[in-house]
């Protein structure tokens, strides 16, 4: 390969990918591309924004974490149900966080030390907990979301929603956690090589604990954020989250052990879903087709994947 | 010819090729007497597997011509050098674990019987008369991921002989094998050498070229240097010939007068059986653990960061007691007590291929730090080893899968000598690396030890224990059996005190 398209298809195809619908919007419905709707749409995808941060997190350890649906879907509920009518918006985010970190760690631990897949450990416990919900809640939806949460989420500085600045915080949080501390070297040895990172020194088992850790806790803030983005609660909120974090981190060039992609990569990954669903709004493509589109879009994620783990 | 009798089976004659700039080889030429082992020989980097490649079709030639039986070949592809007769043996093992021999030999053009369904009885005994023909006892139905390292490597040997090549070339088929592998392997090269075969054997070991092979030709930076019957060379004009340098010049000076001990082990065992020994590293030292492979050389430097089990003993670090660390985390452990384990495999356990080469020389010192700690940058510590060490590449951001194997294996000592550690524990220092490589690694550990560290050390290479080291402590049934100065050994002498000491008690 020549070394200019190679540069081309070192960038993470998400930037592409984004890029393509910015101009196919552009073309179509000029009128669209304004900061206030494009606000709307993008604080859509803002928990499933923060959700691909843990993501993108156990992916470049080599793991993954497919229990994020299950923790979500449990936290709406306990916030929803009033199960605690006395908590205050505190509580309620200690308990999530508490849910989040507890089953990161059960994760981390399955994963780190009894070397069990992840696919199927993390996919075990969405399951538990799904079903988990679905008992306490004999099938039937939960109440109402608390109105300051709502509110919360509604806050608006000029054009930029709150959840949106918020996501963005976090992302350069990660950011600089990756790229600034010994953790994100930890990280970083332990997806190339885990076996020469132990021989280096490096505690991997660790690494790749905390990494679910963080990813469990991650998953909290989503379901928080996700639980303020909606009126009442739901037994099936937030399932789905999962599987496109998945593809959303890939397209935004995170595979398996490799991070090209960065934070910033899975970043507009992400953002490509916002103007996916936009465009195919302006289209007049219903809920199905949508469907359909995404499934598309992670079915070409994991062609890419193989792609690129053949080239690396 | 003229006379009916082609002296050579295979004539390469005026071969040039050039990668982009880089100029790889010009004018080489190697010619092959048919019933013949011929050694192919030179630093890493001067050509040998290029110049391969080419015979084997994988890359095209710019000049020069290739001769089989005095009739000109093109090559333009394996296939049709395999056609042709030329089948190659890459060092690196591509058998398929979850098939049998059978299924991995025929892998991709298994012969059908008449209902298109594979023929497996045809496949079993092709394949049986191809492992007989390296009198090898293996069943054809036997699961690839049940063999030995060894065996793999000789289905390997049995898959390109079995498409009755009459040249076979041997890519360092020895690298995986112990003493008595190779045994076996060197008793199927002369098996084939009988039948006119020609084997082209490359190998980076000295004992094993004068062991089996019948001329040897030497490049040197892509040039010809020679080619000379092995009767008539020593090694150390063979090393003379690739380096211009005589052996003995290789190694610096050894150590004086040995100091305190640093490290001690008393009564350790390293298997259930062995006989507990004892085993002392002074400062300045440098200590080889020598013997015939795969005698507990491993075992016993692997127990001191617990990546083995220890059957009892005592160990002691700079007069300190110390229990045996356990597998967790022994390294962390260990290389806070000042102690460096540089593990064999380069590109296994030693580094990360895919990271820079900046970031796998200060890999050991992030990893003294808390995991919430800021990582610094440590532009000072990469410049001070990258000068130290010598090491070449284009960037401190290179990645290090892209230096030569030499300059990886100065990253992986980098990397320990840069957390400023007393005692480095060393499996295999130079392997796969070139002799002009060697020679510094070798001075760099001297410079370590004369700075006030301590080496343990082993090597497949005795030579280069010798050479390297101030005591060697010979290893035997997982015990040591006996201790000398290394300024007295020789191959002979550790050899007939591995064989008859009384090493295994039981």
């Amino acid at each position: 390969m020549n070394p200019v398209l190679r540069r081309l298809a070192a960038v993470p195809p998400a930037y592409y990918v984004f890029a393509l619908l910015l101009l196919v919007l552009w073309i179509a419905r000029p009128n669209m591309l304004n900061p206030n709707v494009l606000g709307i749409f993008v604080r859509q995808v803002v928990p499933l924004g923060i959700l691909v941060l843990g993501q993108l997190l156990v992916m470049r350890v080599r793991s993954i974490d497919l229990s994020g649906g299950g923790v979500i879907l449990l936290i709406n509920y306990i916030i929803t149900s009033r199960t605690f009518p006395e908590a205050s918006g505190l509580m309620f985010i200690l308990m999530a966080l508490a849910i989040g970190g507890a089953v990161g760690l059960l994760n981390g631990y399955m994963v780190a030390k009894r070397r069990v897949s992840a696919v199927i450990v993390t996919l075990a416990v969405s399951i538990i907990l799904v079903g988990l919900v679905q008992f306490l809640s004999s099938g039937k939806p939960p109440g109402d979301v608390p109105k300051y949460m709502n509110e919360i989420f509604d806050i608006k500085y000029g054009p930029l929603p709150l959840p949106v600045l918020f996501w963005l915080g976090c992302t350069a949080l990660m950011w600089l956690a990756l790229q600034r501390s010994v953790y994100g070297r930890y990280v970083e040895a332990v997806g190339e090589n885990a076996e020469a990172a132990a021989f280096s020194g490096v505690p991997v088992e660790r690494t790749v604990v905390a990494a679910h850790v963080l990813a469990g806790l991650i998953a909290a803030v989503a379901a928080l954020v996700q639980t303020g983005s909606i009126a009442v609660g739901s037994v099936r909120v937030g399932l789905d989250l999962p599987i496109l974090a998945v593809a959303a981190t890939i397209l935004g060039g995170v595979v398996f052990g490799r991070g090209e992609g960065g934070v910033w990569g899975p970043f507009f990954g992400v953002l490509s879903f916002a103007l996916l669903f936009v465009v195919m709004t302006v289209f007049g493509i219903d809920d199905p087709g949508k469907l359909i589109a995404q499934g598309v879009i992670i079915l070409m994620a994991a062609i890419l994947y193989g792609w690129r783990s053949k080239r690396g | 010819m003229f006379d009916g009798q082609q002296e050579y089976l295979v004539e390469m004659r005026g071969i040039s090729k050039a990668f982009g700039p880089n100029r790889v080889l010009r004018d080489v030429s190697l010619c092959l007497r048919p019933g013949s082992v011929h050694a192919l020989m030179g630093e890493n980097g001067a050509g040998k597997s290029t110049l391969m490649k080419i015979l084997a079709g994988v890359h095209k030639r710019d000049k020069g011509l290739i001769r089989m039986n005095g009739v000109d070949l093109n090559l333009p592809s394996p296939r049709e050098a395999l056609s042709a007769g030329i089948s190659t043996v890459f060092q690196e093992l591509s058998l398929l674990p979850n098939l049998t021999i059978a299924e991995n030999m025929f892998l991709g053009r298994e012969p059908q019987t008449r209902t298109g369904a594979p023929d497996r009885r045809r496949m079993r005994a092709e394949t049986a008369a191809a492992l007989a023909e390296l009198d090898l006892k293996l069943d054809p139905d036997q699961l690839v991921s049940t063999l030995t390292i060894a065996e793999r490597q000789f289905v390997e040997i049995a898959h390109g002989i079995k498409a009755d090549a009459s040249v076979l070339i041997l890519d360092e088929p020895t690298a995986a094998l112990n003493a008595a592998d190779v045994e076996v392997l060197n008793r199927s090269i002369r098996n084939l050498r009988a039948k006119g075969r020609v084997i082209v054997y490359i190998s980076h070991r000295m004992d094993e070229i004068f062991g089996i092979c019948d001329e040897v030709t030497v490049l040197k930076d892509g040039q010809y240097v020679g080619t000379r019957a092995i009767a008539d060379v020593t090694p150390d004009q063979l090393i003379a010939m690739m380096v211009g340098r005589e052996l003995a010049d290789l190694f610096p000076a050894r150590a004086g007068n040995l100091a305190q001990p640093v490290l001690e082990l008393r009564g350790f065992k390293a298997a259930p059986k062995a006989r507990a020994f004892d085993l002392t590293l002074h400062q300045g030292e440098i200590l080889g653990l020598a013997g015939l492979e795969g005698q507990g050389q491993q075992r016993i430097m692997r127990a001191l960061i617990g990546r083995h089990p220890v059957f009892g003993g005592s160990l002691h670090l700079h007069g300190q007691a110390l229990k045996f660390p356990n597998r967790a985390n022994g390294i962390r452990s260990m290389a806070r007590l000042g102690l460096g384990f540089v593990p064999e495999d380069r590109k296994e356990e030693g580094l990360m291929l895919g990271l820079s080469v900046a970031a796998n020389l200060v890999i050991g010192l992030h990893a003294e730090k808390p995991a919430v700690a800021p990582a610094r940058a440590l532009r000072d510590v990469v410049q001070r080893m990258s000068d130290a060490l010598r090491i070449k590449t284009a960037s401190p951001a290179t990645p290090v899968g892209a230096l030569s194997g030499g300059n990886q294996q100065k990253v992986l000592l980098g990397r320990y000598l840069a957390q400023g550690l007393k005692v480095l524990v060393i499996e295999e220092p130079t392997r796969g690396v070139d002799i002009g490589a060697k020679s510094e690694i070798y001075g760099l550990l001297r410079d370590f030890t004369n700075a006030g560290g301590a080496v343990l050390v082993t090597s497949r290479e005795t030579v280069e224990l010798i050479g390297l080291c101030d005591r060697l402590a010979i290893v035997h049934g997982d015990t040591v059996v006996a201790e000398m100065p290394a300024g007295q050994a020789t191959e002979h002498g550790i050899l007939a005190a591995a064989l008859t000491t009384e090493g295994v008690a039981a």
